[in-house]
């Protein structure tokens, strides 16, 4: 096992340089000048446009300029961002914990009913509870995101007031940022019961709702449709055929055997929708102002903030191989006859 | 069983939290009566004054953090207050010399830094050499620059041109003064002192890793990048607020109130400034009372009347004005937006508009009461020129364009020795992204032009802003939308970008008039206001017959805040919000 | 809480073989008798009939019929009125116009990314499949890269680096799309090169394209147009989310994410009702809605029918 998760591990800078090296490709289609527009914002600064483009070195050749990052990210240095006029560390340290809260409590929340529902689905098939089911999960996976995550702000904080935008209230960020709290973890809400103030987890809580909710919408809807198949094709399948025909109950059957096997595809998919949450959380992250890493992305990629995108790249890459190394493991544990090679 | 239970807990969970809250209306208590809430859509760029030229590092340096010698009377731009100097100079006291080369400023004592050092006449004098040679790229230094140095940058390409001896000649320290030395005689130069003389301390930047102030190091730190210094972040001055902290991660700004500040101190004891990019966000924050002031643009402006317990203050001229430019000298290779390239009715050529009877039967043609009925509300007025209402030297009784399709086709006809009416033409005209008000502006040109003449084509193209520079930098742009906003309140800050033949714009356009360099050069020098004015009015007039761009807007201003909100005042020169006399009751 | 029968399944009525019958209307009655394939099969029709019949349904005024004709450009959206069906939204553009001409835009958008897809998932899917070894393994690790992004991040930094156009847009789309189709193409390949006709046809000597083009692909292909199918709602949910972030097509453009994306400031309503502007965004946000819903349901009842390990079942 050591050895397997060793070999995979060793993915990882191979993949990290394949991801930094597409968007160094990207950067043949931009001309100095644009690549200058991040450090002009304003009409007026329009006269220092060729200086600006020496100063930082714009008119390089792109693979000196790949070269040149690569040596820098050797020394452990993944560069400055402009957008977040923070080091690229620096900023992707602060983003990330806020959006791993949302993905996390949204992962959780989308297996739990996902692999609930269309177990239950599958179990009761062509019935109302699977019709229903089936219609919702498909009309979720139909539906844009911003557009369900602007209902649900205009619904629940324009007219009733109840879910704010944004991650913490004002006096709230306050006692965050002043010297009397400390951050263990990053998370908000577990940092706030570690620190003892019920009344800062409440806080943070009220400002996941929404984002939390618009972001299960639509990939409890995919998972509910794909634990179903999966789970119809294993209630098929001669072992559980062969459970009924020994007489075991139902339930037995289900909850040891059948929902065992069709948790496979389920692990493949949960690594990659972990992956997809994080995609996802953009548009969410957008339209309730939550500060993280996808807000931070789509700023950074639209103003060509090239070294803030390529660390933001890394991560996503090597969270990749992660899960993907994750799910394999699973898999071992999961079915005894999948040799890990 | 289990949903049922499920279903209990959430419900549960829903109820406690949903505690609390509720929409804020009239009447409704005073949320954080000593914080105030402001919500921009822009985020800062840096707080060193030397190195910020945007309007939210404006907002938090000037004149909230960090002060200047002189500053404006409250809205009144020609009037001044002393601030960190004791006297206004002035011909009649002699502070300003005769020959309008020298002027003199009597520093206030006992005034402490945020850090709780007090400042003395050295740390101004530190603090505007510094300004002057810090010199980044697309900074500000030039406003000091070009008055002081007669020269707009310290460097010639990347070689410094500049020795530190003529540069710390023009700024000297006698007594408990600071005496200004100027390169030529400048009418306008203490209105720049009142936007731009911030002070701050020697000791607390040498310390901190920046320049010391010695001759033979000031090259080192010239030119930096944007984080490089520890004024990027971090603020020391003598304004009533000081930094507590500026959170990019969250994307806010907070401030504290500075209790040795040398007036009594503000009454607010926070301020925070934070960065929300959705304006519905935005806007429901006010409506909540979350936000004391939010920022509104005028095509937004319907979603915000009628909201309980706000307040909106229109009708305040701002010193901005829309240009659409022509550009002389389309570069059309590899240019979409010239078409064809030729005067074939398919395209335009690279010199289209050096005719000036195109110029004139643009000018004619675009409907500038639709523009500013559609795209301002009817909330701005169409300027006669670049010297904008508010500036000495406007003049109100100057001739504008009118939208008149007779005098349109007229001039067209004429154009191009006539034969541009029977072969027509046609050629894109970009705006930025996101700008609505230039979309309209790019529509309402589109329909007044193709309106005239089927042969007439103008097609629309939006750029982001990376692709705009790139347009504009290689001169492919052919009739676009651009503004200009105050830098300081003086005619010449407007006349010299847009008429000047080293302006930025006609730079840019390819565009040259001697004599309104001349006129331009010579208003500068001048210190009687009389004289001035007769020659921007001058200047205006060559505007008006020369159209090297249309003035199409000088937009009214409005703003959007809680009822609450006290001691607010409108100056066009701000940033953003004075909050030193601010209160909320 | 139990309704599984204690014996094997019976298979339904519907899918009982009838005498006489041949497969295609075997496929045909299948897909009749699920009421979800039929409204799925309705949907997309419907908006087939849109798209084609645009130009009569919603007259064009401008030289690009693809860009809204607007009346004035007052920039509060109106209700739905006389002469406005359902309405404007921001700066007058008339949402009816863009609804029926956006149907023409989403089918052109998705169709030109999933035949870009598919066509290079052929190319190189096919090959990688075939050949197997060293080709394999380097496409494979190419698929590896593009997929180790979030999709809509790199669309996102790939229209920002080509520039705002559908052109670009589809573009962006497309290379994020790519690899799932060719390892899908990849995968089926691998099961379908050691059956039986393809060995025959390679021993008889038939040249290798010969043998990918005849007997492989059309064998392997189903998959790939199941994706597809279930792919076309995505695609145009990737295409609306690049017009909400401002990427995509231009203002103004007939699409129905930029009518979303112009409805975004309207959404709060004014400070009175919060559903003034109700139509801005409901209109538009259901023909995205209907036709993504269209695509899903007859994908799924494209799988039920096609998916060859599902047979003889469900």
């Amino acid at each position: 096992m050591t050895a397997f998760v060793a070999r995979r591990l060793l993915l990882l800078p191979l993949v990290a340089l394949g991801v930094s090296a597409l968007i160094f490709l990207l950067l043949q289609f931009l001309t100095p000048a644009m690549r200058a527009s991040l450090y002009i914002h304003d009409p007026k600064q329009l006269n220092a446009l060729p200086d600006l483009i020496r100063k930082y070195h714009l008119d390089q050749p792109v693979y000196v300029q790949y070269w040149d990052w690569l040596v820098q990210v050797a020394h452990g240095d993944l560069g400055w961002s402009e957008t977040a006029r923070e080091p690229v560390a620096a900023a992707i340290r602060g983003y990330f914990p806020a959006t791993l809260e949302l993905a996390l409590y949204a992962f959780g929340l989308i297996l739990v009913f996902g692999v609930w529902l269309g177990t239950q689905s599958a179990v009761h098939k062509d019935q109302a509870l699977d019709q229903v089911s089936r219609f919702t999960s498909i009309s979720g996976a139909s539906l844009p995101t911003f557009v369900w995550g602007l209902l649900l702000l205009m619904i629940f904080y324009g007219h009733f007031g109840w879910f704010p935008p944004g991650r913490l209230s004002l006096n709230a960020d306050l006692y965050v940022r002043s010297g009397a709290f400390h951050p263990y973890t990053g998370l908000m809400t577990v940092d706030a019961l570690l620190n003892g103030q019920v009344w800062l987890f409440w806080d943070a809580a009220k400002h996941l709702i929404l984002p939390v909710a618009t972001l299960t919408y639509y990939l409890t809807a995919v998972l509910v449709r794909i634990t179903r198949s999966s789970m119809l094709e294993t209630l098929r399948t001669d072992y559980v055929r062969t459970a009924r025909a020994k007489g075991l109950a139902e339930r037995v059957i289900i909850d040891k055997h059948a929902r065992r096997n069709a948790l496979i595809p389920v692990i493949t998919l949960g690594s990659l929708l972990f992956v997809g949450l994080l995609s996802g959380v953009v548009i969410t992250e957008t339209v309730f102002n939550y500060p993280g890493i996808g807000q931070w992305g789509v700023n950074a990629s639209q103003q060509l903030d090239i070294p803030a995108v390529t660390g933001f790249a890394l991560i996503f890459a090597g969270l990749l191989v992660i899960s993907n190394l994750c799910a394999d493991v699973m898999y071992a544990i999961v079915d005894p006859r999948i040799r890990l090679q | 069983m289990k949903v049922r239970g499920i279903a209990l807990v959430l419900a549960l969970m829903v109820g406690v939290l949903a505690l609390g809250t509720g929409a804020r209306g009239a009447g409704a208590p005073v949320k954080n009566p000593d914080t105030f809430v402001k919500l921009t859509a822009g985020d800062p760029e840096s707080l060193d004054p030397a190195y910020q030229y945007d309007t939210t590092s404006y907002e938090i340096v000037y004149p909230n953090t960090y002060e200047t010698l002189i500053e404006y009377d409250g809205s009144v731009l020609s009037r001044y207050q002393p601030i960190l100097a004791t006297t206004v100079p002035s011909l009649a006291n002699g502070l300003i010399s005769k020959d309008g080369l020298t002027y003199t400023f009597p520093i206030r004592k006992g005034v402490k830094f945020h850090d709780g050092s007090t400042m003395t006449p050295e740390d101004v004098r530190y603090s505007m050499l510094r300004f002057m040679l810090q010199d980044r790229d697309g900074g500000p230094s030039w406003l000091l620059l070009t008055p002081l140095l007669g020269r707009d940058s310290t460097r010639d390409k990347d070689k410094i041109a500049v020795n530190f001896a003529d540069a710390a000649k023009t700024v000297t320290v006698q007594g408990d003064n600071v005496v200004f030395h100027l390169a030529h005689p400048y009418g306008a130069f203490l209105s720049i002192v009142a936007a731009w003389s911030f002070v701050m301390p020697k000791a607390w930047a040498a310390a901190h890793g920046d320049w010391d102030g010695q001759a033979g190091t000031w090259q080192k730190f010239n030119n930096p990048k944007l984080q490089d210094r520890y004024a990027f972040d971090h603020i020391d001055g003598t304004g009533p607020f000081k930094l507590q902290q500026w959170d990019r991660q969250a994307k806010q700004v907070i401030l504290v109130r500075h209790d040795q500040y040398w007036r009594k101190p503000a009454r607010l004891a926070r301020v925070v400034i934070k960065t929300v990019n959705e304006f519905t966000t935005r806007r429901l924050q006010l409506q909540q009372g979350d936000a004391d002031l939010i920022q509104v643009d005028r095509p937004d402006q319907s979603k915000v009347e009628g909201m309980a317990g706000v307040t909106i203050r229109d009708g305040f001229p701002q010193l901005v004005v829309q240009v659409l430019h022509f550009n002389f000298k389309i570069d059309a290779t590899g240019n979409p937006d010239v078409g064809s390239g030729k005067l074939d009715g398919n395209g335009i050529p690279p010199d289209f508009f050096t005719d000036v009877h195109v110029r004139r039967g643009f000018a004619y043609a675009f409907d500038y009461a639709a523009f500013i009925r559609d795209g301002y509300k009817g909330k701005a007025e169409q300027p006669n020129g670049p010297i904008i209402n508010g500036l000495l030297g406007y003049d109100p009784t100057a001739p504008k364009y009118t939208h008149d399709p007779a005098k349109a086709t007229a001039e067209f006809k004429e154009a191009w020795g006539g034969k541009l009416w029977d072969t027509g033409f046609k050629f894109t005209t970009t705006y930025n992204t996101g700008n609505v008000v230039r979309q309209v502006g790019a529509q309402i040109l589109k329909d007044s032009i193709e309106s005239l003449n089927p042969k007439f084509k103008v097609d629309i193209r939006n750029l982001q802003w990376s692709s705009f520079l790139q347009n504009t930098n290689a001169h492919k742009g052919t009739f676009y939308a651009l503004g200009w906003a105050v830098d300081y309140p003086d005619p010449d800050d407007f006349a010299q970008p847009f008429l000047g033949s080293n302006g930025d714009y006609p730079k840019r356009n390819s565009y040259s008039n001697p004599q309104a360099d001349a006129l331009i050069k010579q208003a500068a020098e001048t210190t009687d206001p009389a004289k001035r004015t007769a020659m921007y009015r001058q200047l205006t007039k060559i505007a008006y017959n020369d159209v090297p761009g249309l003035y199409v807007a000088q937009p009214v201003g409005f703003f959007v805040m809680r009822s609450w909100v006290r001691g607010w005042y409108y100056n066009a020169v701000l940033g953003g919000v004075d909050y030193y006399p601010i209160s909320k009751e | 809480m139990n309704a599984v029968h204690a014996r094997p399944v019976a298979l339904p009525a519907a899918r009982r073989p009838r005498v006489g019958e041949t497969a295609w209307q075997r496929t045909l009655r299948r897909f009749r008798s699920n009421p979800l394939s039929v409204l799925g099969a309705g949907l997309v029709a419907f908006f087939v009939v849109m798209a084609l019949f645009a130009p009569f349904l919603a007259h064009p005024t401008e030289r690009n019929p693809y860009m809204i004709p607007h009346s004035g450009y007052a920039s509060d959206p109106r209700p739905p009125g006389p002469g406005h069906p359902f309405g404007t939204t921001e700066e007058q553009f008339d949402l009816f116009y863009g609804i029926v001409w956006g149907a023409r835009t989403a089918f052109m958008v998705a169709l030109s990314v999933v035949a870009t897809a598919v066509a290079i998932a052929l190319a190189l899917g096919s090959v990688s499949g075939f050949y197997g070894g060293r080709a394999d393994e380097i496409v494979m690790r190419v698929t590896d890269v593009f997929l180790a992004f979030p999709g809509l991040i790199l669309t996102v930094v790939i229209v920002a680096v080509l520039g705002q156009s559908v052109r670009n847009a589809v573009i962006a789309i497309a290379v994020v799309e790519w690899p799932t189709y060719t390892r899908l193409l990849r995968g089926e390949f691998l099961r379908v090169r050691d059956m039986e006709y393809v060995q025959a046809a390679r021993a008889l000597g038939s040249g290798d394209f010969r043998v990918i083009a005849r007997h492989m692909i059309p064998n392997a292909i189903y998959p790939l147009l199941i994706l597809a199918s279930l792919n076309m709602g995505g695609i145009v949910i990737t295409f609306a989310a690049l017009g909400f972030l401002g990427l995509g097509a231009p203002p103004g453009y007939a699409d129905w994410g930029q009518l979303v994306s112009l409805s975004h400031n309207w959404i709060a309503g004014t400070a009175g009702d919060p559903f003034t502007y109700w139509y801005t965004l409901i209109v538009p946000g259901t023909a995205i809605f209907l036709f993504v819903l269209g695509w899903n349901l007859l994908g799924d009842a494209f799988r039920d029918i096609f998916d060859p390990r599902l047979q003889g079942s469900r």
